[in-house]
Parts: C-alpha cells; sequence; structure tokens
C-alpha cells in the first residue's frame, strides 16, 4: 500500500513564510524510509500532519488502508515512579511479551530493567522509548531522532533487526546523519525549505541487511547525491 | 532537615525583630508601657506560656483542618476544572475573580450568619487559603508534561487518573510548597476570624492583650505562633519529601 503526501500546505499563525507550500511525495512500498533535511525545514512539523496532530491548510495524507500512525522522539521520558521494567511489562499488549524480551535482548537494556527511567544514559533513555513503540501495533512508526546517543555498532544492530522484525509497517526516520540514513533507508525524502522548487527529492537509499556488506563507492554516491539534494 | 531549618530561620527572625524593638525602645527612650523591655517580657512569657500555648494549639487545630478541607476541595475542583472544556474555563475564571476580592472582608457575614464559634473559624481560615491553592493546583494539573503523556496519549493509554498521577508526580516539588505555604494563609485566617470576632484561640487573645495595650503578651502570642507555623511547616514539607520518596521507590 503506498503512502502520499499530496499538496500539502502549512503555515503557523502570525507567521509570515509557509513551512510547506504544495508539499508532494510518494513511498511506494512498507520499509524503513527517512526523513531528512536541515534544522527548521519542518521534518517535525511533517511528522505532526502525518500522525494527525497537526491539520494542514490544504493538502491531504492518503495511507489508504494504513490507520495507526505513532510519532516517537528522542525527549520522551517515562515516569519515575516505577522501573524501566514494569513500565515495559505495563504497556506490552497482550501476547507479546516474547517479542518483549528479545527486544530487550536487542537493544541492549537487560540490566536497564531494575532501574529507574532517569538514572539511565541518554542513549539508553532513546531505546528504552523507542523499544515501547515497537511493542505497540503500528503501520507508520516515524522516529524523529529515536537513536540518538546511541553508540553506532549498537545503533547498527538495532536498524538491521528492526529491519528484518517488522517488514510490513512504514518507518520513517528522522536523522541528521547523512551516512546513517544512505545506508540503511529504502528510501530519502529530502526536504528542502517552501521557498524552494522543488520542495522535496526522493533519493534512493542503499537499505542495507544484515550480512551484506556495503558497496561504499555506491554509497558515497548515495551520500552525494543527498547532500546536493538538501544544499 | 526541613523542619530544624525552618525552627531555627523562625528563632532568627523573631530574635531580630525583638532586638531591633528593643534598639527602638532604648534609642528613643521608650517607656515599659510603649514597649517592655527584656525582663517584663521574660515575665509575662513565664504568666501567659502555658495559656497561650493552648490557644495557638486551639488556632492550630482549626487552621489545619480548614486547610485539609480547602486541600481536598482544591484538588477535586482543580482535578475537574484541568480541562480547556467550559466548566474548567468558568472554575479558573470564577477562581481568580473570587481570589481578587478579599475574604476577610466577607468574615462579618460569616459571624452574621453562623454565629462566633468553631465553624465561622472554619469556614474563614478554610477559605483564605482555598482559592490560592485552587488556583495552583488548576495551574500544575492543566499543564501538560508532554514528554511524558505524549506516548499514553497515542497509543490511546491516557486515562484520567494516569493524567493526574503524571502531573501531581511531575509537580510534587511545587505542591508541596504550595501546600506548606497555603498554612500560612490558613493559619492567617483563623486568627483574623478570631480577631473579628471570635471568642477563642490566639486571635481572641490578642485583641484582648490589644485592649490592655499589652505588647509584651502580643510577643509571647506571635513567638507561639510563628513557632507553631514553622513546625506545621516542616512537618508538611517533610510529609511531601517522604511521599516523593515512597512514591519513587514503590514500583
Amino acid at each position: 500500500m503506498p503512502f502520499a503526501v499530496k499538496n500539502i500546505c502549512v503555515r503557523f499563525p502570525a507567521a509570515t513564510r509557509f513551512v510547506f507550500n504544495d508539499l508532494s511525495f510518494h513511498l511506494y512500498a512498507p520499509g524503513f524510509h527517512a526523513l531528512f533535511g536541515p534544522s527548521g525545514v519542518g521534518k517535525t512539523t511533517l511528522a505532526r500532519v502525518i500522525t494527525g496532530d497537526l491539520k494542514p491548510l490544504s493538502g491531504s495524507i492518503d495511507a489508504g488502508t494504513l490507520s495507526t500512525f505513532l510519532y516517537s522522539y528522542n525527549l520522551e521520558r517515562l515516569p519515575d515512579w516505577s522501573t524501566v521494567g514494569n513500565h515495559l511489562e505495563k504497556v506490552t499488549p497482550p501476547g507479546r511479551e516474547t517479542l518483549r524480551k528479545d527486544l530487550i535482548h536487542i537493544f541492549k537494556l537487560k540490566d536497564c530493567a531494575q532501574k529507574r527511567f532517569s538514572l539511565l544514559s541518554l542513549g539508553q533513555q532513546n531505546r528504552v522509548n523507542l523499544l515501547r513503540y515497537l511493542l505497540q501495533d503500528f503501520d507508520i512508526l516515524i522516529m524523529d531522532e529515536s537513536l540518538g546517543n546511541v553508540d553506532e555498532p549498537t545503533r547498527e544492530s538495532i536498524l538491521f533487526k528492526i529491519k528484518e522484525m517488522f517488514p510490513d509497517p512504514y518507518f520513517l526516520y528522522i536523522s541528521h546523519n547523512v551516512v546513517e540514513v544512505a545506508r540503511f533507508c529504502q528510501s530519502i525524502v529530502i526536504l528542502r525549505g517552501s521557498d524552494r522548487t522543488p520542495q522535496s527529492r526522493l533519493i534512493s537509499g542503499m537499505d542495507a541487511r544484515s550480512g551484506v556488506s556495503p558497496d561504499s563507492r555506491k554509497l558515497e554516491q548515495t551520500m552525494l547525491e543527498i547532500v546536493n539534494a538538501s544544499s | 532537615m526541613l523542619l530544624h531549618r525552618r525552627i531555627y530561620q523562625f528563632f532568627i527572625v523573631y530574635c531580630l525583630a525583638v532586638a531591633g524593638l528593643m534598639g527602638i525602645k532604648y534609642a528613643l527612650s521608650l517607656s515599659d508601657y510603649v514597649i517592655p523591655g527584656p525582663l517584663a517580657l521574660w515575665e509575662t512569657a513565664k504568666e501567659t506560656f502555658g495559656l497561650y500555648f493552648k490557644d495557638v494549639a486551639n488556632t492550630l487545630m482549626v487552621a489545619v483542618v480548614g486547610q485539609l478541607l480547602s486541600i481536598a476541595l482544591a484538588l477535586v475542583l482543580g482535578i475537574t476544572g484541568r480541562r480547556a472544556t467550559w466548566f474548567g474555563s468558568f472554575i479558573k475564571v470564577a477562581a481568580y475573580n473570587i481570589q481578587a476580592y478579599p475574604i476577610v472582608a466577607i468574615a462579618p457575614i460569616i459571624f452574621i450568619l453562623l454565629g462566633d464559634g468553631w465553624i465561622s473559624r472554619l469556614l474563614i481560615a478554610a477559605m483564605i487559603c482555598y482559592f490560592p491553592l485552587l488556583l495552583s493546583v488548576i495551574g500544575i494539573m492543566s499543564e501538560p508534561v508532554t514528554d511524558i503523556e505524549h506516548f499514553y496519549r497515542v497509543t490511546g493509554r491516557m486515562r484520567w487518573q494516569l493524567e493526574v498521577k503524571i502531573r501531581a508526580f511531575e509537580n510534587l516539588n511545587k505542591l508541596t510548597t504550595v501546600i506548606a505555604g497555603s498554612a500560612t494563609l490558613a493559619m492567617a485566617g483563623t486568627i483574623v476570624a478570631e480577631f473579628i470576632v471570635a471568642d477563642a484561640g490566639i486571635g481572641y487573645a490578642i485583641r484582648v492583650a490589644l485592649f490592655q495595650s499589652d505588647l509584651s503578651k502580643i510577643l509571647v502570642a506571635l513567638f507561639l505562633i510563628g513557632l507553631s507555623l514553622s513546625v506545621y511547616q516542616g512537618l508538611l514539607e517533610g510529609a511531601g519529601m517522604i511521599i516523593k520518596k515512597g512514591w519513587a521507590q514503590k514500583s
């Protein structure tokens, strides 16, 4: 089921310029996609439009039969009145206990289960937060810097596993890391700002999988394309 | 620790105030009739301490019950009125407006309708600390803790009980401070009520001392009021800390 953003216009009250002016793009298949662009270009705003938190002035999101959109971001917190393990247990839908255990193992969070959220490092906090979203029902999960402050090898293994374990939903990965989006994502939506034409460009990523060594020339080429499109 | 700090802070302030009075007395050569000397003050303290202690205990009891009543009411209305509904807006606007009106000014009406007994004192104490408390509770409860609430909201898990729990937990220090602060208001309300009409409590004792122009009795009464209030506020803050600690340890 393709997912399309059609002619979206967004302007905040009292602002003189549009955040998006007739923004459109298509994602043709589920998988791991990226939203890329400089700070302030509207990535989070677009995420809020997609999840329905923000109503655009005009335009629409055509998601067909996709109905459950979740948005996670890296500043989220869990209440400190209970341990991380207890919180995760409470938000696990029935029948997904094994998935929770697997994800805790993959995310290297076993030692954090008995701790309060505020006592974890930023990278651990971000992993815990993303983990609880992955336990929910969703058709589209927007991950806004969700793996920020996580070391590279752990991030790599998490991304590989997510792609392996969740092939059906769409992931929209918001990151400023060119190498990461170029390497792991199926396609990269580059947001360029409302004053530029076209406002967005879609670039094919390498969609790397576990066990397949990356073609460094192709990776470099994709990264160059991304940088050129966004600058 | 908080209790200890509260008490010695009060002692410092009280001693400075008395020292200031003595300074004025000796600088302007005022008679003992206007400002009593340290010896007269000590003698009065020995004479009236027991009696005034009972009066302060009486006043404090009314203030505590009045404050508890206010806290319960403010929590109920604050939680109900936290939402951006017409009812929530109505409660906020009403609380702001009523708070702007001096409750003491309507105390005579309460005394006329209910007499000069315990209930009138309680009502005035409760009313004086209620509205500031309500505004603070509404302020705390209507402020979303987005970083925590987002997940529960988007996954359809948010219930009003959870929302209140999150906001109360995240603002427990603020709530404790507001509640400890409202103890002063409740005490002030009770004393003012006693001062106006009632026939018991430390406010009534101060009124009698005022008619006798006996500053030393007033100073002893103020010492006991300050001391009891410091102990009460210290205990409230301590209770707040214990609740927070207990809440955080429970899993």
